[in-house]
């Protein structure tokens, strides 16, 4: 079974992968459907900049993460002027699982947006609608399976992260130390068990995750036909 | 009146449409690119980069001049696609209430109007085409339109689907009193719905006018049965199955004999089609020949088109002549000259009805 502050490596992870996901879900949604929308120049380099997180290392992304915070850089000095603390803080434990689930949700919304016929949306705006009208009544509800499967994922994801997050969160027991840094943690220390048993947890998290969004894409899919 | 002076870039080249249409129907025709899709989407709004002027009566939807472009939420046309667009994650009803903003009187007429009650519960995917376009119809009716936009709305459907479909636009028409532009590759369409035409080729307009008028003058482009010289309004008078013909009664009172014709009632009014070169004509009273429908005419004029020449030939109950297209060597050895008596036959299988 679990120890007590096992228990709360897993409820503090859930935590931060949830709000990481409600956090990108909005940004990654009008980026998706920008993408999917836009033709001109600059798509290319801007969706390749999307996508870089996906196959950058995650050290050097939290690399990055951890220069544009400190004091040196214009955003760490604004932040720091407020007193928000991002550095080896749970809010960064989010930042980082942020960035690197944001272009797994935006890929795959972006696909379900690319295949609403742009045709429909234009009736709709004959029909009355306002552009954002004609997105939550026509293109959200058409995608909604590509954004839902896009969240689930980016959310799994979250659950995983380590490379960004030890780099710009540190591995802090209690603070910021999530169960993919535990179960690092548990190995380096020789308890190879507790690490197993961290690591079944997680895995079981995340099928919990992606079975249910297939049980549901199934259910809400099924369209009577009569 | 509906004001259209507007210029569209397309691919390759630019719609450029000059056009004052009566606030009724006006049937949009013209060969497949000529720019009929791109007219209307200019006039719901959907086609950003259109310039000029588009007014519907009191309601300026297009004035580049003066820096006006209503958004198509804010235009209220009732456009309704080829292909219907219907929206498939919502079942028929909920497409019909979608543009209605909750005015369920406009609803339930629009349902009533287009006989709509059984296919309420269904999705679009179960909808068979005529069915779809229906509720499509229904659909741009209950946003109350100033005008109704119909991209070949009776294009997709079978023969029999298309009659079934056509009487409700008939009542679109004569019930709810909305202009309609109307796009069709279809002759009879046009005739059956349309007071004015408009027709558009190599996306400019070639012509507009009354419809038989212009549907029935040689040379037209329009596809299928367009360039057909004699169209010719009548009604059905009755059906000889066993002769394999029935008989219409033309304006005058001119008897015709058709191919039997039997899915359309007695009564129900006609234009039937005959080609110019279809029409024989003798110089000579004829008789003892199979072809049915045999007129004594006065020869009004000759005229060379291309290589044929073209014979008015007046009918004496008839309102305007028929055409009748004969070779240079038939006009010789007839000896055909202005002014004299002929007489004109034509089989019934030459006769298309509209």
């Amino acid at each position: 079974m679990l120890t007590r502050d096992e228990v709360e490596v897993v409820l503090f992870t859930l935590e931060v992968a949830a709000l990481a996901t409600l956090l990108i879900f909005p940004l990654g949604l009008a980026a998706a459907l920008a993408l999917a929308r836009y033709r001109g120049p600059g798509k290319g380099a801007l969706e390749t900049i999307l996508s870089l997180p996906l196959i950058l290392p995650p050290t050097a992304v939290g690399l990055v993460l951890l220069e544009a915070l400190s004091r040196h850089s214009p955003l760490g000095a604004w932040l720091a002027a407020r007193g928000i603390e991002m550095v080896f803080t749970w809010k960064a434990v989010v930042l980082a699982m942020s960035v690197m689930s944001f272009p797994l949700l935006v890929r795959s919304a972006r696909t379900a947006f690319e295949e609403v016929d742009p045709r429909l949306v234009g009736l709709a705006r004959t029909l009355g609608c306002r552009p954002a009208a004609a997105f939550f009544r026509v293109t959200l509800p058409l995608a909604w399976r590509g954004v839902l499967a896009g969240t689930v994922l980016a959310f799994a994801r979250a659950l995983g992260e380590f490379g960004a997050t030890v780099m710009v969160a540190g591995n802090i027991p209690g603070r910021t130390r999530t169960l993919a840094l535990a179960i690092f943690h548990d190995n380096q220390v020789g308890r190879d068990d507790r690490a197993a048993v961290l690591a079944a947890v997680t895995a079981a998290l995340a099928f919990a995750a992606l079975w249910t969004t297939e049980l549901l894409s199934r259910r809400l899919g099924r369209r009577p036909e009569e | 009146m509906i004001e259209i002076r507007v210029d569209v870039p397309l691919v390759g080249s630019e719609l450029h449409v000059e056009a004052d249409l009566p606030p009724a129907v006006t049937a949009v025709m013209g060969p497949s690119g000529a720019g009929k899709t791109s007219l209307l989407e200019a006039i719901a709004g959907l086609r950003r980069r259109a310039r000029g002027r588009i007014a519907c009566g009191d309601a300026v939807f297009l004035d580049t001049e003066r820096g006006v472009r209503v958004a198509p939420e804010q235009r209220r046309v009732g456009y309704v696609p080829q292909d219907a667009g219907l929206f498939p994650h919502l079942t028929a009803l909920g497409n019909v209430r979608f543009g209605a903003r909750g005015d369920e009187g406009r609803v339930e007429t629009a349902i009533e109007t287009l006989n709509l009650r059984p296919l309420l519960p269904r999705h679009p995917a179960s909808l068979s085409g005529g069915e779809k376009q229906r509720v499509a119809l229904a659909r741009a009716l209950a946003t109350s339109p100033r005008i109704l936009l119909l991209d070949e709305p009776l294009a997709a459907l079978d023969v029999e689907l298309k009659e079934r479909v056509l009487p409700y636009l008939v009542r679109i028409r004569d019930e709810w009193k909305v202009p309609i532009l109307y796009v069709t590759h279809n002759v009879g369409e046009a005739l059956a719905l349309a007071g004015h035409v408009l027709l558009l080729r190599d996306r400019r307009v070639e012509s507009q006018g009354r419809p038989l008028d212009l549907l029935s003058s040689p040379g037209l482009s329009v596809e299928a049965e367009a360039g057909i010289e004699n169209l010719l309004p009548g009604r059905i008078l009755g059906h000889d199955a066993a002769g394999g013909v029935s008989r219409v009664e033309l304006e005058g009172g001119i008897p015709l004999s058709v191919p039997l014709a039997a899915t359309r009632p007695v009564g129900t009014a006609v234009v039937a089609a005959i080609r110019a070169e279809d029409v024989l004509v003798s110089s000579a009273p004829v008789k003892g020949l199979s072809a049915r429908n045999v007129y004594e005419a006065r020869l009004e004029g000759l005229e060379r088109t291309g290589v044929d020449v073209t014979l008015r030939c007046a009918l004496a109950a008839a309102p305007s002549p028929w055409l009748a297209r004969v070779t240079p060597a038939a006009v010789q050895s007839l000896g055909l000259k202005a002014g004299q008596p002929v007489w004109l036959a034509v089989k019934s299988h030459s006769v298309r009805l509209l």
